[in-house]
């Protein structure tokens, strides 16, 4: 009985000691659908023995014709289910309770709710109640994030706060393997081998990279949730998807426009700099930033400088380097050592990163400025630059900072962007926030 | 708008004089350029035995050591980071539609190749069950070849992959001929292909099968050395 927890609201591959699977590709007219990923599965994608299979969901492990897929219904049975207790000791502020409230509100009417909560507003802590309420009814419960990163980094914080609970965390090339667990933290990948699992699903960084741009991430978390389930959506950043079904009302909404500490958004600065890629390709930067970076380092500010692509970072490092800047790290996402620089940059090892917008989100560095260079290129959407800025005065030691965006003309995106925290800062103000 | 089948990026169809020339109509590309130039070829630097890429064209060390039981390989890549990573998601992972990313080199490597009959390496019947194609095979478009060899009933090993060099040399005779390979083997010059050349033992040992048959010459190509 006791390995029978492995099919528990999951559909595997793997046949269990009894019960019957079913095909885990389906004809549809002349195609197929696959079953875990609800994808259609090409004609033309087929092995050399005639069996088709599918490509959108070979990652966790190939699915033909000849397969089937197993699962048991959700039973929701955790060992320890009446000790579920919240062992957070932090208090909230009054925005954060206030919200709090409303997640509960949300969550005993089982409604689907967006948190829009500023970077930096500490959305973790907000749900801490309505988690801790729904863990005490035994309720399974999904934590997922289309970031590895911000799994990795919350995993040990809700172990933390909700040390009686057992929890697992899932994610692509995860060394250990899976448990059955009240509480699943997870990258929304992993939410294909769930089957109507949770009761609640919360969705940190909806707005982020693959998942806003993943027909099959997003219905991943339709297919995990129960038919009774509901979810939470986390974002400082929601997209024109998100923020029209709002204005619909086809989604209920909760702002937290102000920061914990009460100190408003930093804005973003700009500074033209005239045709900045030109001159990158001759091995120059503007002197404006030279100066500016010098600056920063005589002052022993740390900061983060970023640029558009990865093949900027050894351009930008060797033009460093010509004005006699050599302390230059760069970081991108395929990086190797990424997680070792982003730990020597967060213990003030080193006095600066170069990074690629890796760093958006799911990173803080206390006491940090931000430089944009190239700010006008495409990679900077609306959303990227207001995380980005977010990156700046998280902490309460230090809840402010310079964001400068260098860019050679000042985009629509840009300029949406500090429409946005201009218009956070506003509702801030109202609710008394401060400038510093 | 087509998708690189390994990537999937939007690829930019270019339309050239040069192959309208050549075809007549424009070939629909599967793969982009990008993808395209993720392998490093072998230079000319290689050893002349193996094929493996070095700074010089002197026989390489393994090559050495096989001494008299010697066999001319040529090799299109080098087995790196990128061609371990194409080759876990095509054999491992068993995504058959990323045959197309070589299809196409291995009609140019095939062409200077001097060679009567093609005979791919084949897989033992098991593997053919659950990967459902065979990986060298699948690589081929219209080229002619002769499915020579097969592998015996009783090679349940443990994949190739997962032994040691030594382990590897040890195995024992993996193929034998099927029935009517003596009359299309007698006098032919034969290339045995394969994926990659790890040890050589695999090669070594469809060669040897190759010459019983009687055939007059083996050589054999690997897309990575
Ligand atoms: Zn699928
Ligand atoms: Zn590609
Ligand atoms: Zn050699």
């Amino acid at each position: 009985m006791l390995s029978e927890k492995k099919w528990f609201g999951r559909q595997i591959s793997e046949p269990p000691s009894h019960g019957a699977g079913r095909p885990a590709l389906v004809p549809v007219g002349t195609e197929w659908c696959c079953q875990r990923c609800h994808q259609r599965v090409r004609s033309t994608d087929r092995l050399a023995n005639g069996t088709s299979y599918c490509r959108h969901c070979l990652q966790m492990g190939r699915l033909t014709t000849r397969d089937k897929l197993y699962t048991i219904p959700e039973p929701n049975r955790f060992s320890h289910r009446a000790a579920a207790t919240l062992s957070w000791l932090g208090t909230l502020s009054p925005q954060q309770q206030q919200a709090a409230q409303a997640v509960l509100q949300h969550l005993q009417r089982r409604q689907n709710h967006l948190l829009w909560a500023v970077t930096g507003a500490g959305k973790t802590e907000i749900t801490f109640p309505a988690l801790a309420w729904a863990l005490a009814k035994g309720w399974r419960i999904a934590w997922c994030s289309p970031r590895v990163d911000v799994c990795l980094e919350l995993a040990p914080r809700l172990r933390q706060a909700f040390a009686t609970t057992s929890q697992v965390l899932l994610y692509g090339g995860q060394p250990l393997p899976y448990i059955y667990c009240q509480l699943t933290v997870c990258t929304t990948h992993q939410l294909l081998r769930f089957q109507e699992a949770f009761d609640w699903i919360i969705v940190d960084e909806v707005d982020a990279f693959p998942l806003r741009s993943s027909p099959m991430l997003q219905m991943a978390i339709q297919h995990a949730q129960k038919a009774t389930g509901s979810h939470l959506l986390l974002t400082a950043t929601p997209g024109p998807e998100l923020q029209r079904l709002v204005r619909r009302r086809a989604l209920a909404v909760t702002y937290v426009p102000l920061r914990y500490h009460c100190v408003l958004l930093p804005q973003i600065h700009v500074q033209i700099v005239w045709h900045w890629r030109q001159r990158l390709e001759n091995g120059r930067l503007p002197a404006k930033l030279v100066r500016h970076v010098q600056r920063y380092l005589a002052d022993g500010q740390p900061f983060l400088l970023f640029v558009p692509h990865v093949a900027d970072l050894r351009p930008i490092q060797l033009a460093l380097a010509r004005v006699g800047i050599l302390e230059a790290v760069t970081v991108h996402a395929g990086d190797p050592k990424r997680q070792e620089k982003v730990l020597a940059m967060r213990g003030q090892r080193i006095p600066f990163l170069i990074t690629t917008t890796i760093l958006e989100r799911g990173v803080t560095f206390a006491n940090v400025a931000v430089i944009i260079f190239g700010g006008d290129d495409g990679v900077f959407s609306t959303a990227a630059l207001v995380q980005i800025a977010g990156r700046v005065g998280r902490s309460a030691q230090f809840p402010t900072g310079e964001v400068t965006c260098y860019c050679h003309s000042q985009t629509r995106a840009v300029l949406a962007a500090q429409r946005m925290i201009a218009q956070l800062n506003q509702q801030g103000k109202r609710l008394g926030g401060r400038i510093r | 708008m087509t998708r690189c089948v390994w990537c999937g990026q939007p690829i930019r169809q270019t339309v050239t004089l040069s192959g309208l020339w050549r075809f007549g109509q424009q070939r629909t590309e599967t793969v982009c350029e990008r993808c395209l130039t993720r392998f490093q070829r072998v230079t000319a630097d290689h050893c002349p035995r193996c094929g493996r890429q070095q700074t010089d064209r002197r026989c390489c060390y393994d090559c050495q050591r096989w001494g008299a039981n010697s066999l001319t390989n040529h090799a299109v890549y080098q087995y790196d980071a990128a061609f371990k990573a194409y080759m876990q998601q095509y054999k491992f992972q068993g995504d058959y539609a990323l045959r197309e990313v070589l299809q196409q080199e291995l009609v140019r490597a095939l062409h200077q190749e001097d060679y009567d009959l093609l005979v791919p390496i084949p897989i033992d019947a098991a593997t053919w069950q659950t990967r459902g194609f065979n990986q060298v095979t699948g690589w081929l478009t219209d080229q002619p070849y002769f499915q020579a060899l097969t592998v015996r009933a009783s090679h349940k090993d443990q994949p190739q992959s997962a032994k040691t060099r030594a382990e590897r040399l040890m195995t024992q005779q993996p193929f034998r001929l099927v029935e009517n390979a003596p009359a299309l083997l007698a006098n032919q010059r034969v290339l045995l292909l394969d994926d990659v050349y790890t040890t050589g033992r695999t090669l070594r040992h469809a060669a040897a099968e190759i010459i019983l048959g009687g055939a007059k010459a083996v050589t054999s190509l690997t897309l990575a050395r």
